[in-house]
């Protein structure tokens, strides 16, 4: 087989789901691992506050607590994202991307911050909304297709998926992924915690690499 | 499978999805937006039903899962960003409730009956008269014995399983062991619920 992302060269068979390595999964699985193990590795930085018009500073204190809770996320969120990367199964693959919207929201609401809870309240109902058209998509493909094997959908025998499929499963990830949503997610980085908020960025930006392989292989 | 009738029920699902999203883009309270989206989510359920085949029952159950999962969390999320977490809940005063022997006999009989059904809907009936015994009594329980049961019959669960997997002549065991797990399981949930209700009020 010969996929969107170069010919895989390493299969692992859990009986009907086969994940598989080609150049393109196995460097996108290498990001995530890397920046799992960085954020395990690195230590939380505290945010300063400029006041304007004044020559002066405070530095938000952040309790460990809820520091843990946020690193115990972020690698949560690094494993799905990991898992998204290399699954040769689209259902799994919509599995891995709400896992991973599931760890962005939690990620950021366990900052004691009114204004980030609603924010991250709001982008958590976008990703429950995006839900629909990703399992919807994974459905259709199922239905018109008979299988969900990424393996099986790139070879030419089968009927190619409907484009409405494909559609729906993009607009799943952006509903997950919450990359367009730039207008939430300024409120949400404004929370404190460095290494663990870029986690929200670089997973998002793993699944949208990702469902361009998924697509173009069905 | 494109049967028939595939289209048609895609376009009354697909119809009933735009509905809601449509709902959900006029309603402005959070708590109804809330609960809107678990309207909307019901749609992917009925998407993946459509295909109407063992698969679909099999994909079924992981997508509630993550969709509930998505909805406790949201949630909780709610609770805290508006500070509802100790809000007094109060048991409604019923008349059977109070009297003694009633609530005995009533939960008597369900317990019974559920035992008779075994299994997860006869731990739901069981749990039930449970938690009505427990509603109907003044005084706390000790919770711990509730929590030790619960955690074993979980134990047995799931050892029922491996023996599936692992034993599978001995199949009649573990399917018994899986019956009575789930059954004492679920009876100890939902009568711990009875019991944190109780306690909360």
């Amino acid at each position: 087989m010969i996929g969107a992302g170069g010919s895989p060269f390493m299969y692992l068979e859990f009986g009907d789901i086969v994940i598989y390595f080609s150049p393109y999964t196995l460097s996108l699985f290498l990001l995530a691992l890397v920046f799992t193990v960085l954020v395990i590795a690195s230590r939380p930085e505290r945010q300063l506050d400029i006041a304007f018009g004044a020559d002066a500073y405070t530095t938000k204190e952040i309790s460990l607590p809820e520091m843990r809770f946020r690193r115990f996320m972020a690698i949560a969120c690094g494993l799905a994202s990991m898992g998204a990367m290399v699954t040769g199964d689209v259902f799994d693959f919509c599995l891995f991307t709400s896992l991973v919207g599931i760890c962005n929201v939690g990620i950021v609401a366990a900052v004691r911050s009114r204004h980030v809870q609603n924010a991250a309240y709001q982008y958590g109902l976008v990703a429950l909304a995006g839900t629909v058209p990703l399992f919807g998509g994974a459905a259709i493909v199922a239905a018109t297709t008979g299988t969900l094997s990424l393996i099986e959908l790139s070879k030419t025998v089968l009927p190619a998926a409907p484009a409405v499929a494909k559609g729906f499963l993009v607009l799943g990830v952006m509903g997950e992924g919450m990359a367009p949503f730039y207008a939430a997610k300024a409120e949400m980085f404004r929370a404190p915690g460095a290494p663990y908020v870029i986690m929200c960025s670089l997973s998002s930006l793993l699944i949208f690499l990702r469902v361009i392989e998924v697509v173009l292989q069905m | 499978m494109t049967g028939a009738l595939y289209s048609w029920g895609l376009l009354v699902v697909l119809g009933s999805a735009v509905i809601g999203f449509g709902a959900l883009a006029v309603e402005k309270d959070d708590l109804h937006r809330l609960l809107l989206i678990d309207l909307v989510e019901i749609a992917s359920i009925g998407i993946i039903a459509l295909i109407g085949t063992d698969l679909a029952e099999a994909l079924i159950l992981p997508g509630l899962v993550v969709g509930i999962a998505e909805l406790l969390a949201l949630s909780q999320i709610y609770l805290m960003k508006e500070d509802l977490q100790d809000r007094p809940i109060r048991i409604p005063r019923i008349e059977v409730l109070q009297e003694l022997p009633a609530p005995l006999i009533l939960s008597m009989i369900l317990i019974v009956y559920g035992i008779i059904l075994s299994g997860f809907t006869g731990g739901a009936v069981a749990g039930l008269g449970a938690i009505f015994f427990i509603a109907a009594r003044a005084h706390t329980e000790n919770l711990h014995l509730l929590e030790l049961a619960s955690g074993f019959s979980w134990v047995l669960w799931i050892a029922a399983f491996f023996v599936f997997m692992f034993l599978p002549e001995y199949w009649y065991l573990a399917l018994m062991g899986a019956a009575v797990g789930i059954l004492i399981k679920v009876i100890t949930k939902m009568s711990l619920m009875g019991v944190m209700w109780e306690a909360r009020s």
